[in-house]
């Protein structure tokens, strides 16, 4: 090889072939490519380990499935709270399910129709004289009346294996069920029972319906509460009012004799008490006289005895005595009197005004 | 020769391993079964969730179906039941697919036409069932006399053959969503009701006052029998002070006269003691002293009124 000249301006070394800087820029072009794809599959690969990492929260839990067969066996299938590991996607698939929360479904089936504005205001429907079926829900009672009756029912879900990979709509098939409740409970109660007298039976009733359902079924929910509500269709509504104002009259009517009964057996009581009281002084005082008279007799009988009418005079002068100090009026008239009037009603006697007063 | 980047390979070999799953594999989920076709001809079935191979299309082609229960209702008709009578009954029903073949051949998979040819299915049963019970089945006074479940139970045998040998679908629950009687009857009904409640008032309003006549009759004669107790026990008290004071009445038979004589001032005294007036004349001792008069020649007393 040999040395470049001075004053050459051309490049003194050997002359690159276009090719070969064609080849250069593309190797240089792919090789910054492969560091693209490089970077790529690392964070590809870092996203995948990643992806293999997943929290339940406390109000789920999570079910793994693995090329679509629910993962572990027993309790084992259910990811509860905190970190858990699966595949990505897709050999694992992870199906979280709320289970905290308390779900509520409504059946307003039987309940006539109304819309939720209406229900807002407090605005009662105008009462038809008949029901229109599919409009106007209604159930039947075991006495054939008609009655309205919603419910509403607060669950939680206590198999989520079940209630999510048994059924395709359990929403749906748990108020169908509600609805079922419903009327097998109306069929056992009549009217009155399910609106007054049995209330809690009647909503009990629905409640141990749902509940049989729900484990025939297999639903895998628990119950929390079931609140029901019944009403008389308004049409007769009416009537049924009526009937429970003449109820409360007539407990009031008998609460009100009653009060009596006691008042007057009472007061009976009282009076009998004092009979017997009046009986037992009477007899007290007649033994005491009869005793005093006895004892006056012995003492005077010596004396009559001796001299009888000196005896005598003495105590009738003296018995005149005391019975005219004891006489409230007394009237002497001496002479003979052609014609005497008194005046036994007169007005009684009042004092004249005091001078000064 | 340039070394190769392991995690490029090993990527690479994912992307291929993922691109070979697509076309070779497939999937049944835990919530589904598969119909694998060959070349549009049924091939097999796969009921169990799992990872499964096939040929790539066009050759195999998978069908997948929901295998959970799903509910369907029939909208509310009216019925007749043994006894003529006409209540208005919708159903629901609990159906899975228990035959994918079947399913797939009948409904090319399609839902919604699986519960309409469910519907027929559902009235036949409702109407035979229905009919062959009476309206007490349904509705009686007597509890044990309602056969939900008996009804419930032969609805869901008289769809369950239908069903599963027609369209492979098998029926695992029916239930009475709604019960209740036409429009027409519905105004009768109300018409009942309201004479019941009429009756009701009446017979509330009679109770009541019955029922307080009678508490107050028994008051009544509660009142009387007490007091009438008391007067009886208070007479025989005082019986038995009288029987008592005639032991002393038997010191006066000393002296008879005596005796007479002191009662009778006594009695005198007792007569006179509140509120009398007396008019006296000048006989009336001690007046008689007015006029001179001894103790030989004494009038009585003479009384004249008590008010």
């Amino acid at each position: 090889m040999s040395a470049p000249t001075s004053g050459n301006l051309r490049p003194t070394g050997n002359p690159v072939p276009s090719d070969d800087a064609s080849s250069q820029a593309l190797s240089e072009a792919l090789g910054s490519s492969l560091l693209i794809v490089r970077i790529l599959s690392g964070i590809l690969a870092a996203a995948a380990v990643f992806s293999c990492v997943f929290t339940v929260n406390p109000n789920e839990v999570a079910v793994v499935l693995r090329f679509g067969k629910v993962v572990g066996e027993g309790a084992e299938q259910i990811k509860r709270q905190g970190l858990h590991w699966a595949f990505p996607y897709p050999i694992d698939e992870i199906v979280r399910i709320p289970i905290g929360e308390s779900q509520v479904i409504r059946s307003t089936k039987a309940w006539y129709a109304i819309s939720p504005e209406d229900e807002a205001a407090g605005v009662t429907p105008p009462a038809n004289d008949r029901l229109a079926p599919g409009v106007d829900g209604h159930v039947l009672t075991s006495d054939g009346n008609i009655l309205h009756v919603r419910a509403s029912l607060r669950y939680r879900i206590s198999n989520p294996v079940a209630h999510i990979f048994q059924f395709a709509n359990a929403t749906n098939l748990l108020r169908s069920t509600l609805d079922n409740a419903i009327h097998w409970a109306a069929v056992r109660h009549t009217a009155d029972d399910a609106l007054y007298k049995k209330r809690v039976q009647f909503r009990d009733a629905i409640r141990l319906r749902v509940s049989d359902l729900i484990e025939r079924q297999g639903l895998g929910v628990s119950l929390d509460t079931l609140d029901v509500e019944v009403a008389a269709p308004l049409f007769v509504k009416a009537y049924f009012d009526s009937v429970i104002a003449a109820e409360q009259d007539r407990s009031k009517k008998i609460n009100e004799a009653q009060g009596e009964f006691d008042r007057v057996t009472r007061e009976a009581a009282g009076e009998a008490k004092r009979t017997l009281d009046t009986g037992l002084a009477l007899s007290n005082a007649l033994m005491q006289a009869v005793s005093a008279d006895a004892q006056f007799f012995s003492q005077q009988l010596p004396e009559y005895r001796n001299n009888p009418r000196l005896l005598r005079e003495r105590l009738r002068i003296a018995a005149i005595g005391r019975v005219l100090t004891n006489a409230t009026d007394k009237f002497f008239q001496p002479g003979r009197v052609e014609e005497l009037r008194l005046n036994l009603s007169r007005e009684p006697e009042t004092r004249a005004p005091q001078p000064g007063r | 020769m340039k070394k190769k980047n392991p995690l490029t390979l090993l990527v690479g070999g994912m992307l291929l391993v993922v691109f070979l799953a697509l076309l070779f594999c497939f999937q049944v989920r835990t919530t589904e079964v598969a119909v694998v076709t060959t070349f549009g001809r049924y091939a097999n079935s796969y009921t169990n969730a799992g990872l499964y191979f096939r040929a790539p299309l066009p050759i195999q082609k998978v069908y997948k179906f929901d295998k959970r229960l799903q509910s369907f209702e029939r909208k509310y008709e009216q019925q007749f039941t043994r006894d003529k009578k006409s209540p208005i009954l919708s159903v629901y029903v609990g159906w899975r697919i228990a035959d994918p073949r079947r399913f797939l051949e009948s409904f090319n998979g399609d839902l919604l036409k699986a519960e309409q040819a469910l519907e027929n299915v559902v009235r036949d049963a409702k109407n035979s069932v229905i009919g062959s019970h009476d309206f007490t089945d349904l509705i009686s006074p007597n509890p044990d006399q309602v056969k939900f479940d008996v009804i419930e139970g032969e609805m869901r045998g008289a769809m369950a053959g239908t069903a599963l040998s027609a369209y492979g679908i098998d029926i695992q629950m029916v239930g009475i969503k709604e019960l209740g009687l036409p429009e027409s009857l519905t105004g009768k009904v109300f018409e009942r009701m309201k004479t019941e409640r009429e009756k009701l008032v009446k017979k509330y309003q009679g109770e009541g006052n019955a029922e307080a006549d009678r508490i107050r009759s028994e008051a009544d004669l509660q009142r009387k029998k007490l007091v009438a107790e008391a007067e009886n026990q208070a007479q025989k008290i005082y019986g038995e002070a009288e029987a008592e004071a005639t032991k002393h009445y038997r010191v006066m038979q000393q002296d008879p006269e005596l005796a007479v004589f002191l009662l009778s001032l006594r009695s005198l005294e007792g007569s006179l003691k509140d509120r009398s007036t007396l008019i006296l004349d000048e006989r009336t001792p001690p007046f008689n002293l007015l006029k001179g008069d001894t103790l030989t020649n004494l009038p009585t007393v003479r009384p004249a009124a008590g008010r």
